[in-house]
């Protein structure tokens, strides 16, 4: 959180406003200090480090900037071309004045300080040293003149009395003070008219160096508190001959106005020399500030300009970001607001519009969303028709078609969309046969037609009903049209099994009447003469009416099995175990035990289906029968029976295989298989596997014949599993019956 | 190909004239720097009254641009520093009194005196030439440091002095430069001995 703060303390303009209030500040402490003001005069040092300081920090900043930017320039960062430019700009606008400002001040500050200095000036001050020099020189002169007369009273006078002689002497000269000294320098005597006690002037090498050498010294010192006072040193002879000589040194107090007049211009001599002197540094600290002022200036208004760029130029890039964000699609980019300027007005009518861009697209998107709902709508609907639907433009070129369509046509329509129709003949070539059908009605103007059309495919005869209609012009398949047509190959077979079925009973019914009368006729004719007749008479009758006898014993049972067929009684259902029935009818053929051997393979979980045990039975008789004597041409003869328990999509249903391993269907026959009057056998009344097919119909299952890979045939029965009935789809069974 | 035999004769004759100039080199920095410095030749400790006192012997050696600003009327600032230090086993050793011993030289135009004020008393004194000036002043004579009572009985103490030009009391104009310059850093060594008790 703290750093957070910091940071956003430090992202604002709050930091530059202080570190340029600091950088002024410093500068104006630098530059009062090279006014040689005394407290500023301290601080300048520390301020000239500062200033410093802050020069490498500003050039550490913008090295860091200018970085940057390069980075972002050279990744073709959003915004750093512009930032660029605008950097470029600011630095340009603000480095040019300074710079001229700055050539222009130096050079003023070069004539500037040099005027200072004039070289009559410089002579004035140094003849009115001079002047003061050489007239307090004239004083000095006399002084000494006089002192020189007045130490020659000291010739000979013993150092104990020297005190009194002092006080004389100096009293008469109208010096301040008057020492007698050793030549070493120690004091002898001292006469001094304000303090006695007062430790008086010494004296000095330099003097002492003189008197050695007998010679007189006279010099002029500045005093601490009582300004400048003229010192006179003269040798004195010691109180005698063999004693050593002496030094006198008078002290006198340069008139008053002479001395002010004199400090004056020692002050005013010293002031100057100093300041020329400061000449070369002073232009050169002038320089170092004001060059200093110029570096640190323009580095921060080069920052200030990186600084500034940025933030000008981060609206705009966001911008841009946003331009593009939508160019790729995300309407939900939403950007900060900057300011309550132009920019910002931009950024909020940029944001408007994305808000209402987005709302559109979310209502066409949903209006999108809707159609295909539509589609997907009609889609289903078209799938799960019965019929094959079929879309033409007025091409002739296919659109639409549904999954019907392609499983009756026995080809992947999707595959073809979008070609013409011929095209579905060149793989199909039986299909060409409805193409041809379909011409006629396409080209014609008829609004609605019908027809019915015969293929001859793989699968055998079918039988479609096409129907068909012009689009209205407000589709957009514009002078199209829409084929629906019905596989009724089934639907004719079930009216062809009805016709058979009521053949059958009516011949039943019409055969079967004489036919008692004809056996019985023939039986008493048979019983009356064959008795009567002898050799070849009774031959020819007993032959005569065998055969007839037989051959109605035939047709009974003809007319018998026709009955069968024919006679509909009501079905006695229940629910049963189909593994318990099977084993049944098996157990039968199993005490026969002779000719075959019987493979069974039933379900373990006993599969519950209701059914007419009865039709059951008869139905397994039958295809049990037809299974042993198909197996019966091949040694080992064998017949399997497997039940199995199996799901498939909605419908749960038990599947009863019986195969065999005889010779097979041929193939010309399995599209009349289930046909009556139907047979591969010398023997048979070809009603065995239409008796099959109906009973399987009326207990809702299906049933197909196929032949076994390894050899031999194999008849497949499926049947609803109870409970699951109610659920079993019609078209399903429809679908495999065909 | 004579032109890739590298001339091992003339090579080493370059590498000893750049010695040659290095020594040079050398010799004129060394010689900058004795011409221009501050010795501390000797320094004893006198005790008396309870006070110990400090005697101590400094040679001056001015440059030209200090002796030329100098004369100029430029005021010179002469810093003495005196620490002592009390040894201190296994520590650095702790700083028990510092003094600061400072010295005004100021040239007199009008009467050609050199004026040497000690700012710790405001003594003034005049000399007439500036050897005479720097003689007196390279004499410090009894100069109170201690007190007695100061000292703990059984410390060792270490007293270290010395001697050297405030560059930071020249006129600001001139304090870059002899910040930069080796002409104004004069200053002697810390001259460091046990006190004596």
């Amino acid at each position: 959180m703290a750093f957070a703060a910091i940071k956003k303390f430090f992202s604002g303009s709050t930091p530059i406003v202080l570190l340029l209030f600091l950088l002024l500040a410093s500068l104006y402490f630098m530059s009062e200090a090279t006014h040689n003001s005394e407290l500023f005069s301290k601080i300048f040092s520390t301020m000239l480090v500062i200033n410093g300081l802050a020069i490498f920090l500003l050039i550490g900043l913008i090295i860091r900037n200018l970085a940057d930017l390069i980075r972002q320039y050279r990744q073709r960062t959003t915004g750093s071309r512009l930032t660029a430019r605008l950097v470029i700009l600011f630095v340009i606008l603000s480095v040019t004045p300074v710079s001229v400002v700055y050539y222009f001040s130096l050079d003023f500050l070069q004539r500037g300080i040099d005027s200072w200095f004039d070289v009559r000036v410089d002579n004035a001050l140094q003849d009115a040293l001079e002047l003061s020099q050489t007239s307090l020189g004239v004083r000095m002169r006399e002084l000494l003149q006089d002192t020189k007369k007045l130490s020659l009273q000291f010739d000979g006078v013993e150092n104990e009395l020297a005190p009194i002689k002092l006080n004389d002497l100096r009293n008469l000269s109208g010096a301040m003070e008057m020492t007698l000294f050793t030549m070493h320098g120690r004091i002898i005597a001292s006469s001094n008219p304000e303090a006695a006690n007062l430790l008086p002037i010494g004296l000095d090498n330099t003097t002492q160096l003189q008197m050695r050498q007998g010679k007189d010294d006279v010099s002029l010192i500045p005093l601490q508190d009582s300004g400048l006072h003229i010192r006179i040193a003269i040798p004195v002879s010691g109180p005698d001959a063999v004693t050593e000589q002496r030094v006198l040194q008078a002290l006198f107090a340069v008139p008053e106005r002479i001395n002010s007049l004199a400090e004056n211009v020692q002050e005013a001599f010293g002031n100057y020399r100093e300041v020329a002197f400061l000449r070369t540094p002073l232009k050169y600290s002038f320089i170092l500030t004001l060059s200093m002022v110029l570096l640190l200036s323009m580095l921060t208004a080069i920052w200030a300009a990186f600084f500034y760029a940025r933030r000008l130029v981060a609206p705009i890039s966001d911008l841009v970001e946003g331009t593009r964000a939508i160019a790729a699609g995300n309407y939900e980019k939403r950007l900060p607001l900057p300011s309550k300027d132009e920019l910002g007005f931009l950024v909020k009518s940029f944001n408007e519009m994305t808000h209402r861009i987005a709302l559109a697209t979310e209502s066409a998107t949903e209006s999108q969303q809707q159609a295909e709902q539509q589609n997907a709508y009609l889609e289903v609907v078209l799938a799960h028709l019965s019929s094959g639907v079929l879309t033409l433009d007025s091409e002739r070129t296919l659109h639409t078609s549904n999954a019907t369509a392609s499983q009756i046509l026995g080809l992947p329509l999707s595959d073809f969309q979008g070609m013409p129709l011929d095209s579905i003949a060149t793989d199909r070539p039986h299909l060409q046969l409805l193409v041809d059908a379909l011409y006629p009605h396409l080209e014609s103007e008829q609004k609605e037609w019908q027809d019915e059309v015969i293929l001859f495919g793989p699968g055998g005869r079918q039988v479609l009903m096409c129907r068909g209609t012009q689009l209205p012009h407000t589709v957009t398949l514009q002078g199209g049209h829409v084929v629906v047509f019905d596989d009724i190959t089934s639907v004719l077979q079930a009216q062809r099994n009805a016709a058979w079925g009521e053949v059958a009973r009516r011949l039943a019914h019409e055969i079967k009447n004489p036919l008692t009368p004809i056996q019985l006729s023939a039986e008493r004719l048979r019983h009356r003469y064959l008795k009567t007749m002898t050799g070849k008479d009774a031959e020819v009758l007993d032959r005569s009416t065998h055969t007839i006898v037989q051959q109605v014993e035939t047709l009974k049972e003809m007319v018998k099995a026709f009955s069968d067929y024919a006679r509909m009684p009501s079905l006695n259902m229940q629910g049963l175990v189909l593994n318990e029935i099977i084993q049944e009818v098996l157990d039968l053929y199993r005490n026969e035990g002779v000719g075959f051997q019987l493979v069974v393979d039933l379900d373990p979980t006993n599969p519950l289906i209701e059914a007419d045990p009865g039709r059951l039975r008869q139905l397994l008789h039958n295809l049990i029968k037809n299974a042993q004597e198909a197996a019966e041409q091949s040694d080992p003869s064998r017949v399997n029976v497997i039940t199995r328990c199996m799901q498939e999509e909605t419908c749960r249903f038990v599947e009863l295989r019986i195969e065999d391993n005889g010779p097979g269907f041929p193939d010309d026959v399995f599209s009349t298989l289930f046909e009556p009057y139907i047979t591969t056998k010398p023997k048979g009344s070809g009603l065995g596997l239409a008796i099959v097919k109906k009973i399987v119909e009326e207990h809702g299952g299906v049933v197909w014949a196929e032949n076994r890979a390894t050899g031999g045939a194999v008849i497949i029965i499926r049947l609803p599993v109870l409970g699951h009935r109610k659920q079993k789809d019609p078209q399903t069974g429809l679908a495999k019956s065909s | 190909m004579a032109s890739f035999t590298p001339n091992y004769k003339s090579l080493r004759n370059t590498r000893r004239w750049n010695l040659r100039y290095v020594w040079l080199l050398a010799f004129c920095l060394y010689s900058q720097f004795i011409s221009a410095d501050i010795t501390i030749r000797s320094v004893e400790t006198t005790f008396k009254d309870k006070v110990y006192r400090l005697n101590a012997n400094v040679e001056y050696q001015f440059s030209e641009a200090a002796i030329d600003a100098l004369k100029n009327g430029v005021p010179i600032i002469l810093l003495f520093d005196i620490e002592v230090e009390k040894q201190r086993r296994w520590w650095w050793n702790k700083n028990v009194a510092s003094l600061e011993q400072g010295y005004l030289l100021l040239y007199h135009a009008l009467t050609e005196n050199y004026l040497v004020t000690n700012l710790n008393s405001s003594a003034q004194n005049n000399y007439r030439s500036l050897n005479a000036t720097l003689e007196a002043l390279g004499h410090i004579t009894a100069l109170p440091i201690l007190d007695e009572q100061l000292l703990e009985p059984e410390a060792k103490y270490f007293i270290r002095v010395r001697m050297r030009l405030d560059i930071e009391s020249l006129p600001a104009p001139m304090r870059p430069f002899a910040y930069l310059s080796s002409d104004w850093r004069l200053e002697s060594d810390w001259y460091s001995w046990p006190l004596q008790r």
